[in-house]
């Protein structure tokens, strides 16, 4: 019995498992697959359904949006939603106008000043500079609402609310840490023996900076620029409590239409899908730098 | 030009002179126009913020005059229902949008960075949900949930999940959750781009490594990619509940802080004695108040994970 049980064990031993293991990895494999494209299709749908959703409702007319089941059949689409709400009397034009002010005004100051801070902290040794990162780091801590209150009575003093220059001030106060943030690290990966080489040239340090640093950052500044306008169109919280009639912002305008046409389901889902596009179209637009800049800035700082 | 250098370097940093002063002045010069505005716009309101609480405001004509009150505002805040009901609001709702919207977003870049999900494709659309405004993912949302006409109750109805529409902005806790699910859709994607670059900061080799020893999926997650990933996963929760404990765009919008003060959280509840109902001063305090709790709360995740330290580990 020993002889004979024990050969068989060795053989198996020497021999089984290699087979097994290889159906094995082979079906696991297939399993694993099987889940990745499982969670792929999930994931998918649960990001694009709501989007896809406000869309489709944005140029169906009332009647089919309030028939059960809601009435998809193409025939029924329209533009009527989006004419209405573009509308000379309702908000969402000069909206549109008012949010793309701040933006770019916003995005144009927080590049000048923010680039030359963050070349900077980058480059020049600054006495400091670790503190100085540290406490730009800090404002992303602050709620708004801290800041807020104080500057709403200061700006009421000095009677400029509902203007332009005090959106743009207060949005650079949360826009400006960002900017210098991202743009340090772009400044900090532009090979330094460029800047040596113009020194040695006899380049001040403001002529290295606008002649050679600057121009080859120029796709990260702009990416970078873009996502300050990103920021700036899309706030809201500021918006609201500095603003009366004359500045109010593209989501100051989608909120009240939401709030007043509350039974109007596609007017008020296309003013927020009009007012969506820019932002959207330029974040896919600009995506590399925004996943290579901002998101791998974010987790190696 | 070094030992130039050298012989004014201790004396004082901005006295030397040479080409490394002249790069420190220009550098503080270059610097201070950001620090100017940041201290402007974000260092005088907090200590003003301070000063405020102490006081009552009257805001009679846009004067805003106040009278000392010392610390009677924050005495009064432990008395105040409505700060009971947003506290307890805002530590539910930052909770579990930190722990749903980190697991999830862990998830999608674990997919992501499987060789099937490397496609453009799906990072263009966590781009979205990521750019759209809150304002208008919050208009989405209220069509969504609305109660007569929402997809959700169709949908839901349909699949036979629900036998009558449910009013989900109607009911407090409901509410809560109905607001916590909006939220969490247009927060995932950005924490779960960061999850993607600091998934493929891990060095492959030590997939091959475990791998080679035998490990299972299961081994491999959870002692090669978590131990790997803990400072970014760090990063993720301090950003993220910063960001649960500022959400105010989709309460103005969906439900005002309703129904029963249901959806109010701090943020909303400073906002709303401030604004709505002109106390300055204590919603001043409140919102100071609110400032600690982040505080505390970034000083207690850096203590809990130690980030440098469980990388140095996780490294050797």
């Amino acid at each position: 019995m020993s002889a004979s049980s024990l050969a068989p064990v060795a053989a198996r031993k020497a021999s089984r498992p290699a087979p097994r293991s290889a159906a094995n990895r082979r079906a696991r494999r297939f399993v694993s697959r099987g889940v990745v494209v499982a969670g792929l299709v999930i994931f998918t749908i649960w990001t694009l359904a709501p989007i896809l959703w406000a869309v489709i409702s944005s140029f169906l007319p009332q009647t089919a949006l309030t028939s059960t089941p809601p009435d998809l059949s193409p025939t029924n689409l329209t533009l009527d939603n989006f004419q209405a709400v573009l509308a000379g009397d309702r908000s969402l034009v000069r909206g549109l106008i008012n949010s793309s002010i701040i933006a770019v005004s916003t995005s144009a100051v927080a590049l000048t000043l923010g680039s030359l801070a963050a070349y900077a902290l980058a480059r020049l040794h600054v006495p400091g500079s670790n503190k100085i990162l540290l406490m730009i780091l800090a404002t992303q801590m602050f709620p708004g609402i801290v800041v807020v209150i104080p500057l709403f009575i200061v700006i009421s003093r000095l009677g400029l609310i509902d203007t332009y220059i005090a959106l743009i001030v207060v949005y650079l106060s949360f826009i400006l840490p960002i900017v210098v943030w991202i743009l340090k690290g772009f400044f900090e990966a532009v090979p330094v023996e460029l800047e040596r080489a113009a020194a040695v040239d006899g380049a001040s340090v403001l002529q290295t900076f606008r002649l050679i640093v600057l121009p080859i950052s120029l796709p990260p500044l702009f990416a970078t620029g873009v996502f300050a306008f990103i920021e700036s169109w899309n706030e809201f919280f500021f918006a609201v409590i500095l603003t009366r009639i004359n500045v109010k912002t593209a989501p100051i305008a989608i909120a009240e239409f939401s709030g007043q046409y509350t039974t109007l389901y596609g007017q008020m889902v296309a003013a927020a899908v009009l007012a969506s596009i820019p932002v959207i179209v330029l974040a896919v637009v600009f995506r590399q730098y925004i996943l290579k800049g901002f998101v791998e800035g974010a987790v190696k700082g | 030009m070094s030992r130039q250098h050298g012989a004014t370097w201790p004396f004082g940093r901005l006295r030397a002179s040479g080409y490394l002063g002249r790069q420190r002045r220009m550098g503080i010069l270059l610097i201070l126009p950001a620090l100017v505005v940041m201290f402007a716009v974000l260092g005088y309101p907090i200590v003003s913020s301070i000063v405020l609480s102490l006081q009552h405001v009257e805001p009679g004509g846009g004067k805003f005059s106040g009278t000392w009150v010392g610390l009677a505002n924050y005495l009064n805040i432990p008395s105040d229902p409505a700060f009971g009901t947003a506290l307890s609001n805002s530590i539910y709702f930052t909770a579990i949008e930190v722990i749903v919207v980190v697991s999830l977003g862990l998830a999608v870049a674990m997919l992501l960075n499987h060789p099937l999900g490397r496609s453009a494709f799906f990072r263009v659309i966590l781009l979205i949900p990521w750019a759209l405004a809150p304002v208008a993912n919050a208009v989405i949302w209220k069509w969504i949930y609305n109660a007569n006409y929402g997809i959700l109750n169709y949908v839901l109805h349909d699949l036979g999940i629900i036998n009558q529409y449910v009013v989900w902005l109607g009911d407090p806790r409901l509410a809560l959750n109905s607001l916590l699910v909006a939220d969490i859709w247009k927060s995932i994607p950005f924490i779960a781009l960061l999850l993607l670059a600091g998934l493929q900061n891990v060095p492959p080799i030590l997939y091959r490594a475990a791998r080679l020893d035998g490990a299972s999926a299961w081994q491999t997650f959870r002692f090669v990619t978590l131990p790997q990933m803990r400072t970014t996963i760090l990063i993720c929760v301090v950003l993220q509940s910063i960001w649960a404990l500022k959400v105010f765009d989709l309460i103005y919008v969906l439900t005002k802080g309703g129904p029963a003060d249901g959806t109010v959280l701090l943020n909303f509840l400073s906002y709303r004695e401030t604004f709505d109902f002109g106390d300055f001063g204590y919603g001043a305090a409140l919102a100071d108040v609110l400032f600690v709790m982040m505080f505390v709360l970034a000083l207690i995740y850096l203590r809990v994970f130690r980030p440098t330290s469980g990388a140095r580990q996780a490294g050797a």
